[in-house]
Order: structure tokens, then sequence, then C-alpha cells
């Protein structure tokens, strides 16, 4: 890699600037991946480690794929013992909608309890793609980049989440 | 366009008018909508990322940066030092240890318990320090006179027999086949063969090949450690390889073979009159004369 930015990140003060801003979107990124706290963490921690240690060789505008690659060969390995356990905040029911029926409510309820189910079934990739764009709120063509796939790829996989979902949930009924 | 992916099309808003009007006429919207609603609403679990960071800075600061202790440069210089030093210690304890007088030298060294030992020309003594006051035992290739220090007991052995003792002045001489022990001081155990001779203060024993001979002696100290040679009733040879030894020189007789045994003294430090005494006794006369070598011819 050409090195144009000698010191780019290697200050601490840009590396926590660009820590801070990707931190997140990595460690849930990792989350979907694995639906593991614990491994979503220990992963975003070493891919940042790696990028302090290079910080040399990596310039700033490639610092975020770098990351995102070492995430990925570090979790080769550990993908497939892995067993996909996902775990929601249960503080998602943060709405403004206290006012409606007692009834309506445990039906919500019921629903998002087999949205979990579903999701949680879904194949990594289109777990990976619906949920960066349900919960990140990325745009196909960042989860593209992020999952180093075609931007079509990415539309498929989420059509083919949300076919999944849909069937799920409707033979739960 | 493939409509395949027409799903994915309304999910990011990017349906016509037309297309999401269709789209919400299907039977499935319902449930669609409500997976947009809800999963739009999902969050991932909280973390700590300031911890994260922390974690970061620190740990891979630690890990390019210090040296591992064994890597240092410095800890490599001191781990050899020490090995190096340990086995040097443990090789001047456990290994024998080697004292050698070479031919016209006389050496005297302390043993760890303070023995003196006076090795005479051409003699060697070998021992091991380990754990020297249990176990006080030394080999003798030559003639030696001990002091011993008082302790334990203190064993000589030689190809011939070996001696032993509690603490007390001795001298052995083992040379060719004759051994002899000569008691200073104390008592003195002597073992040949199957012979055991217990010596006490003044008396010398010797053994030459079978016979066996027990005599008085007067002085407190073997002559050659005061530059003396005593013979008593020894063959011109065994002067003769004293002689070499005493003046490491090569001594050559060119004459008849002459088995008369020889009583008397000789100095140590003029080979001389040393060779005088010997042409005078053997009738011989000296046809050469260098410091390295001597002959000796019949008169």
């Amino acid at each position: 890699m050409e090195n144009t930015d000698s010191n780019g990140i290697c200050e601490e003060l840009i590396f926590s600037r660009f820590f801070n801003a990707n931190v997140k979107s990595l460690r849930n990124y990792l989350y979907y991946k694995f639906g593991n706290e614990e491994k979503a963490n220990d992963v975003t921690q070493e891919s940042f480690i790696k990028l302090w240690e290079n910080c040399k060789n990596v310039p700033i505008e490639k610092a975020k794929s770098y990351i995102y690659t070492i995430a990925n060969n570090t979790s080769l390995n550990e993908i497939a013992h892995q067993k996909v356990v996902l775990k929601y905040a249960q503080s998602h029911t943060q709405n403004d909608r206290t006012n409606l029926n007692p009834e309506f409510l445990i039906e919500e309820e019921q629903f998002k309890q087999k949205l979990e189910k579903a999701i949680a079934g879904l194949t990594e990739a289109q777990r990976m793609a619906f949920l960066l764009h349900r919960i990140e709120g990325k745009k196909y063509h960042e989860i593209a980049l992020i999952l180093e796939i075609s931007v079509k790829a990415v539309e498929k996989r989420i059509h083919g989440a949300l076919v999944t979902l849909r069937t799920e949930i409707e033979q739960f009924k | 366009m493939e409509e395949n992916y027409e799903l994915a099309k309304w999910l990011a808003g990017e349906m016509t008018e037309a297309e999401l009007l269709a789209f919400q006429n299907t039977p499935h919207y319902a449930t669609y909508a409500k997976i947009a609603d809800y999963s739009s609403q999902l969050k991932a679990p909280d973390f700590d990322s300031d911890l994260l960071y922390k974690n970061t800075i620190s740990n891979s600061k630690k890990a390019p940066k210090v040296i591992p202790f064994y890597q240092s440069k410095w800890m490599k210089i001191v781990a050899i030092f020490v090995v190096f030093l340990g086995l040097t210690l443990f090789f001047r304890t456990t290994v024998t240890s080697t004292e050698v007088a070479e031919n016209g030298k006389k050496t005297s060294f302390a043993l760890p318990d303070n023995s003196q030992i006076v090795l005479n020309s051409g003699s060697e003594i070998q021992y091991k320090k380990w754990d020297w006051n249990n176990n006080r035992k030394l080999d003798l290739n030559g003639e030696a006179y001990f002091k011993v220090a008082h302790g334990k007991k203190f064993e000589v052995n030689t190809k011939l027999g070996t001696v032993t003792v509690l603490g007390t002045q001795f001298n052995v001489k083992a040379r060719d086949n004759r051994f002899d022990v000569t008691c200073y001081e104390g008592r003195v155990k002597v073992i040949h063969n199957q012979h055991e001779v217990i010596i006490t203060k003044g008396t010398s024993v010797t053994f030459d090949a079978d016979t066996f001979e027990k005599q008085t002696i007067e002085n407190t100290k073997p002559e050659w450690t005061a530059n003396q040679i005593v013979f008593k009733k020894e063959t011109l040879k065994h002067i003769l390889d004293e002689l070499q030894r005493q003046y490491n020189c090569e001594i050559v007789v060119n004459a008849k073979v002459n088995l008369q045994l020889f009583s008397g003294t000789m100095p140590t430090n003029d080979l001389k009159t040393a060779l005088k005494i010997v042409s005078s006794t053997y009738h011989l006369k000296i046809s050469k004369f260098e410091t390295a070598k001597v002959i000796l011819e019949d008169f």
C-alpha cells in the first residue's frame, strides 16, 4: 500500500476519531454475523488493534475497508461452529403508542417474538444484509461494500430475507 | 430489472407509485409492512465502546513495543553469563580436578579442607572437590607428601595400593612396581595387594614386586621436599628415572646392566653432583653433559 498520508491514522487523535465513527457499525455488523456479543466485541477490538499496529501502512481512506477485511479474515475460522443466537435489547419497545389497547399490545408483542425467531432462522448472508439495512440504516450500496458483494446481490439477499420472514411469520399464525 | 427483487426495492423506498399500489394490494403486504416496521425498531445490544477503545490502545501499544524479557539483548547476555557461571561452578565442583608437577618441578597445593600436599616431580593427583569433607579420596600417580587436616577418613589411591589415614603427615611414592609409604606423624594404613599394614610415626614401608620391608626413619619430612633424594636399596634404573624426573632431562646409559643396589642421598638442585655420585658408584663416566641430555658410559 502506498503511503500518502504518512502519519495520518497513527495520530492518536485521528485514530480515536476514526474509532468512534466506525466502532459501532463494525461491532454490530459482527454481532449480526455471530449473534454473540462477546465474540463481536473481541473481533472488533482485534480489528482495531491490527489497524493501530499497522497504522503506518494504512492510508486513512482505506482504513474502513481495512478493519472490515481484518474482521472478516479473523472470523473466517469461527463461523463454522458458531451457533447463531440473536439477543435483542429489550428496550426496543420505545414506542409512544402506549395508548393503544392491550389486545393490540399483546398482538404486537407476539409479532415481535415471531420476528426475532424468524430473523434468527435466516441464513447468515440474508440476516446480515437485512439487519444492516433495518437497524444500521445502511444503504444497499454501503452494505455491498461491507460484505464485498455487488448491489444486486444485496438486493437479492434482502428480497430473500423478506420472503423467508414473511412465510415464517405467517406459518406461526 | 428483475421483478425478483421487488421487495428489496420496496424496502429501500424505490418503488414507483404504480408499483407500490399494486404491491399494497397483494395479500402479503400487511405482513411485509409489519416486518419492515418492527424490524426497524430492533436494536443491537449496547456495548462499552470506551472500554473497547482503551483496550485497543493499551493492547496494541503493548504488543509491538514491549520486547519480551528473553528477547532483550541484555537479558541474553546476562543469561549466557549466568549459564556459563553455573556450568563452571558445576564442573569445578563435580568434575575431577587435577594437579600436576611436571618433570623438574614440584607443586604444592591445598585441598578444600586445607590439607597440604606437595607433589614431587613427574607426579599427578586427581580428586573431586564436590563434598570433599565427607569424601576425602584422591588418586595419586607418582610421589607426594601429605599433611592431612584432621577429619574423616582420607584415602590415597595408587595403582599399587591404597593408603588410608585419619589426619597425619605422610609420604606416598608409587613408581613402577615400587610402593613406598612413609609416616611422619600419626598412623597410616597401607593396603598393597592383600597386605594390610599399619605404620606409625617414624616408620616407612616399601613394597617392591613381592618383597616387603619395614624401616624406621629419623627425619620428620621427606627429604625431597628439602631438595634431597634419599635412595634406599634402589636399582640404577630407578635412580636414573628419579633423576630424570627431578632434573627434567634425559639420561642415557651405554653400559652393561648393573643390578647393584644403591643407598644414599643425592641433591635435587645440582645435577652435576648427583651424576658424580651415580657415576662413581656404578663405575661410569660422563661422556656427554648438556642441560637436556646426559650420556653415561662404562668407565
